[in-house]
């Protein structure tokens, strides 16, 4: 069942067209994300959830109910903005009463759910302090607690990890993700980092320039990546040229490239001769010294019939990063890639090495 | 409405306010617009209907050798009012955001005290003290001095406000190139806060050149300033040629918010 | 120059004492030509009256006696602090949307609408003041107008008395409350009222109960700046107050200039100026409550 549907919305101003036909359905409990540059459209989509902005044309609906033309205040949205928008001239209590008050919650009522909320949010005893008086984690729960205290069929967050030191967004990201999935309450999120994407939601949007670029599970648009420029955005990742050889099976295919000929995954109906990149994600290369491989530059890349690809070429720069080396390595057509190799082998820069990888781990673009 | 609310449509309660709005701005404008009006208008009353457009009392404005005197007198008083405080009012704005410690504070409300009272008192307070040191108001210089306290603020607030908006790293950058204090002021800081001086400026100007209260009890035998002189006037006529003179004030005024408008954006004024 | 040139190799912190100079110019000034100054007002109204020079030999503290014993000074007092709470009050219902509307707008028009509001403000007093009197004059534009639609036969009296006062000093004064409110206003985040809307409050409770109080500040600044500025006003109810319009202010003149009774109207200049920092007192201590709370 959908909790919330957004069917076709178009937005412009004067000549700019920021939404162009946004079609996102919404599972009931669903925790999804908004990911994209600036610009993309994303907080616009949010605004127009939220009512704050209302659409050119397209509907959006709440489970049957349409709110294309409700007012924010007649929606029952739940909202964490990126500032946090708590009232300064409230306690932590009264800007969580706000919202029960103009509900109409009896008082006792109000004070039992502020209370149950507090604890929620691990904020008990803070309920007489003002805002100023709190750090900036404190303030992002009590807005989080603010939101959640009238129960919203849907919670909406625009960016609000922004704000926060590094340490703190890692802990929220999992206290946000934690808190949502005990309550079961559907939520849209707006971001432009996608790790916190990729660890929090249920569903990514990609978005760009106001069009969706993928709609899917946090796997799926990591691993199988619907465009070059969703791969970029998403995780580091290599591409090498070439031209579809043949197809094997369902999502095989061999790929003729400068290098050689490679086997890959990509999407069905590839049809031969077709121009693709070859995806390959750093993590899922490994390496090893061109001395103990016995391989010759240059030879053809596929082992036969194993999945397995080899791939000549020397290193060009190599970056310590802690837990990992970055290597930068250049094949034998030119092209460069990114390889993570674990520290305790380190190779030199100028060194020959044989990069391996499977093909179940690439994912075939189309150019 | 805009903004947090736009595409969502007007209700009854926006229009009545816009007009409710619409009506306060016009209230706002309407007395200035109107003296313009009936400056150029050739009839004898200042009153309506229109009878057309004529010049003739700007004319015997430009006739009367009072309103002419009065009119350089104002422009002279204000004018060294300006340049008076362009340079103590820049030099304190600098001093005070960059080198005062413990008295900032109080440095500070000294600094803009000026507009904090009102101008009736001040004027009254140097009518007093004129006297007792014996300066008096037989010259200029009294009159003068007067200008130049009432108007040293908006120098300072809008020099200082400048310096406040004016990122320091730019300076310490100039300092590492190797360019020597002087030549970090002068290439570096004080075109930064260029705008700031001359906002300051044209805005004492203004003000020294509307200024009454202090003109009308500073004032040197003999001489009015330019509110003076239509003040008088006013007792014993009302006619157009009061709303020639008025025009020309006014005129004056919008040329210096034009030129504020264009240089530095009216927005950051500070008063 | 030489001074101007060592100014910038003193900056360094450590020999601060050089960069005096710079503040001295100003400080001369101000305090020499304006606390001091203010410090001769007391004085001067301790002296004793003369009628063969300014003053007389010795102190006494006769003429505020005298003044606060005269139920026609007492008069004037009231209608001067009436003419201001009116102002201030109509200031602020009329400035209020003004100022939340310039905070609002996006539009082009923006920049236009903001020199409305800003001139009145530079366009000289006498000017303005002469501007309300074609206004209300007894056969001026307003009177031509009320008779012209026939509300009225007779032309009303609108000036030479408070009611004309009142007017024209609120036009005066109009921006001195509106451009601290748009400060304030402007300073106040957006989300905060969409965070109000999110929660289910209307437009209406929006601005009751977040807007409003968060300008609290916005509106004591404003508020205090008209009061003060409309019952010291002398050109405006000298030049349309006629005697039935007659503030202080104009009371202080006459002694000053025609009267030539410096003493006794220095007397009234402090009264005056003592009443107006009472009322600031007793408001700011009103609007305290509602400031507690803000940041």
């Amino acid at each position: 069942m959908t909790a919330l549907t957004i069917d076709r919305i178009n937005k412009r101003y004067g000549n700019l067209h920021i939404l162009k036909d946004i079609s996102i359905p919404i599972g009931q409990g669903e925790f999804v994300s908004l990911l994209g540059p600036s610009g993309c459209g994303k907080t616009t989509t949010l605004r127009c959830i939220a009512g704050f902005e209302r659409p050119d044309t397209g509907r959006i609906l709440f489970g049957e109910r349409d709110v294309t033309r409700a007012l924010p205040e007649q929606r029952d949205i739940g909202m964490v903005f990126q500032s946090y928008a708590l009232f300064p001239h409230m306690t932590v209590a009264e800007n969580l009463s706000f919202g029960l008050e103009v509900r109409k919650v009896a008082p006792a009522d109000r004070q039992r759910r502020i209370a149950d909320v507090l604890a929620m949010v691990r904020l008990e005893g803070y309920d007489k302090r003002y805002p100023r008086e709190l750090s900036g984690g404190q303030q992002q729960r009590v807005a989080l607690a603010r939101a959640l205290v009238i129960e919203p069929s849907v919670l909406l967050l625009d960016e609000p990890l922004a704000n926060l030191d590094a340490t703190l967004r890692d802990e929220m990201r999992f206290f946000i993700r934690d808190l949502q999935q005990r309550v079961g309450i559907t939520s849209i999120y707006v971001t432009h980092d996608q790790a916190e994407a990729m660890v929090m939601s249920d569903k990514i949007v990609v978005m760009n320039a106001g069009t969706i670029s993928q709609f899917g599970s946090p796997r799926e648009i990591y691993e199988r990546p619907a465009s070059q420029s969703v791969a970029g955005f998403i995780g580091r990742s290599n591409t090498i040229s070439g031209k579809i050889a043949e197809a094997l099976g369902q999502d095989g295919y061999k790929v003729e490239t400068p290098c050689g000929s490679i086997g890959a995954t990509g999407p069905a109906g590839l049809s031969k001769g077709a121009e693709v990149k070859i995806m390959i994600r750093p993590e899922n290369i490994s390496t090893r010294s061109q001395a103990a491989s016995g391989h010759q530059q240059g030879a053809g890349a596929e082992e036969a019939g194993s999945g397995e690809n080899v791939l000549a070429g020397s290193v060009v720069n190599s970056v310590y990063q802690g837990s990992a080396n970055q290597l930068a390595v250049k094949l034998g057509s030119g092209d460069r890639v990114i390889v993570d190799v674990n520290g305790r082998n380190p190779l030199e820069v100028g060194e020959q090495v044989a990069l391996r990888f499977a093909a179940r781990d690439t994912w075939l673009l189309a150019s | 409405m805009t903004g947090a609310t736009s595409g969502v449509e007007k209700t009854i309660w926006d229009r009545l306010f816009t007009v409710l709005v619409a009506a306060i701005y016009i209230f706002l404008m309407f007395p200035i617009v109107l003296v313009v009006l009936l400056s150029f208008n050739s009839g004898e009353f200042l009153a309506f209907p229109l009878e057309g457009f004529s010049l003739r009392w700007f004319e015997a404005l430009f006739s009367n050798k009072r309103f002419l005197d009065a009119t350089l007198y104002s422009i002279q008083i204000a004018a060294t009012s300006t340049i008076v405080n362009a340079v103590i009012g820049t030099l304190a704005a600098i001093y005070v955001a960059r080198h005062a410690t413990v008295a900032r504070d109080y440095i500070r409300l000294i600094m803009t005290a000026p507009l904090l009272v009102p101008e009736i008192l001040t004027a009254i307070a140097l009518l007093f003290y004129f006297y007792e040191i014996r300066i008096g108001t037989d010259y200029s210089i009294g009159i003068q001095i007067g200008h130049i306290v009432v108007t040293f603020p908006y120098v300072f607030l809008n020099v200082s406000s400048a310096l406040f908006n004016f990122d320091r790293s730019q300076e310490e950058a100039a300092r590492s190139l190797g360019a020597g204090g002087w030549m970090t002021f002068r290439r570096v800081t004080l075109p930064a806060i260029k705008p700031g001086i001359i906002t300051g400026c044209l805005f004492a100007f203004v003000i020294s050149f509307d200024i009454f209260n202090i003109s009308l009890l500073l004032k040197s035998l003999g001489s009015n300033t330019l509110p003076l002189e239509l003040f008088d006037y006013l007792r014993f006529n009302f006619d157009p040629t009061a709303a020639a003179i008025a025009s020309l004030s006014i005129f004056m005024t919008f040329a210096a918010i034009l030129i504020i408008d264009r240089t530095v954006g009216l927005r950051s004024l500070r008063f | 120059m030489s001074a101007v040139e060592a100014a910038p190799r003193v900056e360094g912190r450590s020999n601060r004492g050089s960069t005096t100079w710079m503040v001295v110019p100003a400080l001369v000034l101000l305090i020499g030509f304006f606390a001091l100054p203010y410090l001769t007002i007391i004085t001067m109204s301790l002296r004793e009256a003369s009628t063969r020079a300014v003053y007389g030999e010795g102190f006494t503290l006769a003429h505020y006696t005298t003044a606060l014993g005269d139920f026609y000074i007492w008069g004037i007092l009231g209608r001067t602090l009436l003419i201001g709470a009116t102002v201030t009050v109509i200031s602020l219902l009329l400035g209020y949307p003004v100022a939340y509307h310039l905070a609002k707008s996006r539009s082009r028009w923006t920049s236009l609408l903001y020199i409305f509001v800003l001139s009145p403000l530079l366009v000289g007093l006498v000017v303005r003041t002469f501007a309300w009197m074609i206004i209300l004059s007894n056969n001026g534009v307003a009177n031509q107008a009320l008779q012209a639609v026939g509300l009225i036969d007779f032309p009303l009296q609108l000036m030479n008395n408070s009611l004309g006062v009142t007017i024209a000093l609120t036009h005066v004064f109009l921006p001195f409350v509106i451009l601290p409110l748009l400060g304030n206003l402007q300073a106040i985040s957006p989300d905060l009222a969409m965070a109000s809307r999110s929660l289910g409050a209307s437009r209406m409770r929006t601005f009751w109960k977040v807007t409003l109080p968060l300008s609290m500040p916005g509106i004591q600044a404003g508020t205090i700046l008209v009061f003060v500025l409309s019952i010291s006003a002398y050109v405006t109810p000298a030049m349309l107050g006629g005697t039935g319009g007659r503030t202080m202010s104009v009371l202080v003149v006459q002694y000053l200039v025609d009267n030539f009774r410096w003493p006794a109207g220095a007397a009234l200049a402090i009264i005056m100026a003592a009443v107006a920092v009472i009322f600031v007192g007793l408001y700011l201590r009103l609007t305290a409550r509602a400031m507690r709370r803000l940041p």
